[in-house]
């Protein structure tokens, strides 16, 4: 697939703090790149080096298909985290104020505005002041300002918060659709389950570093190792003899065993001991939520794998 | 530039749909008007539109039929008679009466070059800037006279003037100098119009710190900024509101100028279209560049106009600081306080309009250096403007600290 967007080891710095260390990546067309990490690693900020609104201290970041310098604005359609709309103006009034700072040609950008209007159940709310639309009313408003013009590149910083259920499902029915249609799109999220189910490709970013970077299959396979989960009173030496096991976590009864990456759960299975009481067993991947929250508290779930890696 | 053209475009439509700008916009000029005609309701002068001034002319040169060709061309409501009444005896004659002067013209007053005026106590404030149309035709009477010997040439340079002696100071006043009134009406009435630009510029002006600080409080600046960059949002605001102000400025123009041509009888247009309103324009429009950067950069820290901080308040007191100068400027405008004024540059715009409003002689070094101050400090202040604003526009919910925003300016 064709690249649009590379980001190429980027530094940034507050003061004296590091808060993005060489983040590499790149966006391409027709798919949709997830950045995820919890509140404070470097999400928005990335995302806002790469939209000029701040400058990497070092790195290169490179739109092609650009020629001539800076950023191509009118191609991209930004979604920031933090969001509003002028208050007492018309939503109509607003979304062509929007399209015409892009420069896209007014009556095109009228006919797609009802269009989306339409389709995210706002039909006749064009004429309508954005103080009287309510919050969710707003994001979608803000949504569609963000797509009228057509972008090649749609940055989504937290497309999803503060979104009900219902609204959250036609957003991502919305985005899919756009990158089904070749749009290149960069969204940051905590929200993993979310995520989870819509991108082809993600970057996970923690303290300003990445973590994981690669395909939503390969971080599966690479990072979701299996975990078996035992109920029963057990003593955690026992448990951390067992072949294949990283590491135990024990809370009362319950113990989490973190399998190895080539472990074969059924021999693996067969071979664990008698003397081991089992109450429960379940066995499972760990969920790229599990992942998440581990990079987020810190836990060296997979930083083994990290420096193996490295 | 094109995007700042948008950014201005939008400024003014949506300021143009508020109700509470249309109201502002129509009822600042209705104000005024209110005011001027309080101001008749409860003075007297409102009987002048009825009853016509008696003009008594001792007439010692055959001249009132051309006197009365020149009134009736004018179109004054004068009721010019014949008397014979001598300077000596005027004061008495006009003890108690109402819209009455009389006029004494002979050789001697020719010669001198001032004919002496005797006027009631009651008479309309203008009169004695009507009654130098009167002039003419004293002066070909002259011209008929003369041969044309040195003295005589040197007479005919010499103008005619029309000596205001009101009865109570006739007896020592008469030799006092009539003011060259056109010439001082040709620099007032530009300076009174530059000054009124200027403020309703500058007050419309004020409302880029509502624009900005809006931004913030609106979350939207972010968006915005992902389509243009924060100078070329700048920009599009100072253009947009100086837009707004000129509006504001034509809708008072278009309403007051009728009623203040109904009300005094001074030919403002011809006044007003002088070479002098092209740099009072140029002062007024240089005041508000410099404050509409100052407002826009200041309106950028600010979360909320009604949290600003001392700091805050503080700069936005400063289009004020002009009018600490009015005092000291009228009563010496040439003198130590209008010169400090007009170096300062938050205050010489005013103090030069003015200055220069009141001054016959235009100290034009001073002016030019004073404007060159001005100018560098609208570029300096334009590009302060531009760091702050970058960063604060995007410094959502909270207010910057002086600290803080000496650091952007360094950055």
């Amino acid at each position: 697939m064709e690249v649009l967007l590379t980001v190429k080891e980027i530094e940034k710095s507050f003061k004296d703090k590091k808060v993005l260390k060489n983040i590499t990546f790149e966006v391409r067309k027709g798919e949709i790149m997830a950045i995820l990490g919890p509140n404070g690693a470097g999400k928005s900020t990335t995302i806002r080096n790469i939209m000029g609104i701040m400058y990497p201290d070092n790195g290169a970041i490179t739109f092609h298909q650009h020629n001539g310098k800076g950023i191509p604005r009118n191609k991209i359609g930004y979604l920031p985290e933090e969001r509003g709309l002028y208050q007492n103006v018309k939503v109509m009034d607003i979304l062509l104020y929007l399209a015409e700072l892009k420069g896209y040609p007014l009556d095109k950008a009228k006919e797609r505005a009802l269009m989306y209007l339409k389709k995210f159940d706002l039909e006749g709310k064009e004429k309508v002041s954005v103080e009287e639309l309510s919050k969710g009313m707003g994001q979608k408003v803000q949504f569609i300002s963000s797509i009228i013009h057509e972008p090649e590149l749609l940055i989504l910083d937290e497309p999803f918060s503060g979104l009900d259920p219902v609204s959250q499902e036609l957003f991502k029915k919305e985005i899919r659709s756009l990158a089904d249609n070749g749009t290149a799109i960069l969204l940051s999220s905590h929200q993993m389950n979310l995520v989870e189910e819509m991108c082809d490709r993600l970057f996970m970013i923690q303290n300003g570093q990445k973590v994981i970077y690669g395909t939503l299959d390969d971080v599966k396979t690479q990072y979701a190792n299996f975990k078996c989960t035992i109920y029963g009173n057990n003593n955690i030496a026992d448990l951390e003899r067992i072949s294949h096991v990283q590491r135990v976590e024990q809370e009362g009864d319950t113990s989490t065993l973190y399998l190895d990456k080539d472990v074969v759960p059924n021999t693996w299975l067969k071979e664990l001991p008698e003397n081991i009481l089992i109450q429960e067993l379940k066995i499972n991947r760990i969920s790229l939520h599990e992942i998440f929250i581990d990079i987020a508290t810190n836990k060296n779930l997979i930083q083994e794998e990290g420096d193996a890696n490295a | 530039m094109r995007n700042s053209m948008k950014v201005a475009k939008w400024e003014i439509k949506r300021n143009m749909k508020n109700k509470t700008f249309l109201i502002g916009l129509f009822l600042t000029p209705i104000i005024i008007v209110a005011f001027m005609f309080l101001g008749t309701i409860f003075g007297d002068d409102s009987e002048n539109e009825v009853i016509p001034t008696d003009i008594y002319v001792n007439d010692q040169l055959n001249l009132l039929s051309d006197l009365q060709n020149t009134v009736n061309q004018a179109g004054y409501n004068w009721n010019i008679q014949p008397t014979d009444i001598s300077e000596a005896e005027v004061e008495d004659v006009l003890d108690g009466t109402e819209n009455t002067a009389y006029l004494y013209i002979n050789e001697q007053s020719l010669q001198s070059g001032n004919v002496p005026v005797f006027l009631s106590e009651e008479i309309d404030s203008f009169f004695m800037n009507q009654v130098q149309i009167l002039a003419t035709p004293l002066k070909s009477f002259q011209m008929q006279q003369l041969d044309l010997s040195n003295e005589e040439l040197a007479i005919i340079s010499s103008q005619i003037t029309f000596e205001d002696t009101k009865v109570e100071e006739s007896a020592d006043d008469l030799e006092e100098q009539g003011s060259d009134l056109p010439a001082t009406l040709s620099r007032l009435i530009p300076g009174i119009f530059a000054g009124f630009i200027m403020l309703s510029i500058v007050f419309t002006g004020m409302a880029i710190f509502q624009s900005a600080s809006q931004e913030k409080k609106d979350k939207i600046a972010e968006i915005i900024l992902s389509s243009l960059t924060p100078g070329e949002l700048m920009q599009g605001k100072i253009i947009g509101y100086f837009a707004l102000g000129i509006i504001q400025t034509v809708v008072s123009i278009i309403i007051l100028l009728p009623v203040i041509a109904w009300r005094m009888d001074i030919p403002i247009m011809e006044y007003l279209f002088v070479p002098e309103l092209a740099l009072f324009i140029f002062i007024a429009v240089l005041g508000y560049l410099l404050f509409a950067s100052i407002f826009v950069g200041i309106g950028a820290t600010m979360a909320d106009v009604s949290t600003a901080g001392n700091f805050q308040g503080f700069v936005m007191m400063l289009p004020f600081a002009t009018f600490i100068f009015i005092g000291p400027v009228l009563s010496d405008p040439s003198g130590l306080w209008a010169q400090i004024g007009s170096y300062i540059p938050f205050t010489s715009p005013g103090v030069l309009i003015l200055r220069l409003t009141v001054l016959e002689q235009w100290p034009w070094i001073e002016i030019i250096i004073s404007l060159a101050i001005l100018i560098v400090s609208i570029l300096l202040f334009m590009k302060l403007a531009g760091k702050i604003f970058k960063v604060g526009i995007l410094l959502y919910g909270k207010n910057a600290t002086p600290g803080e925003i000496w650091k952007w300016i360094k950055a």
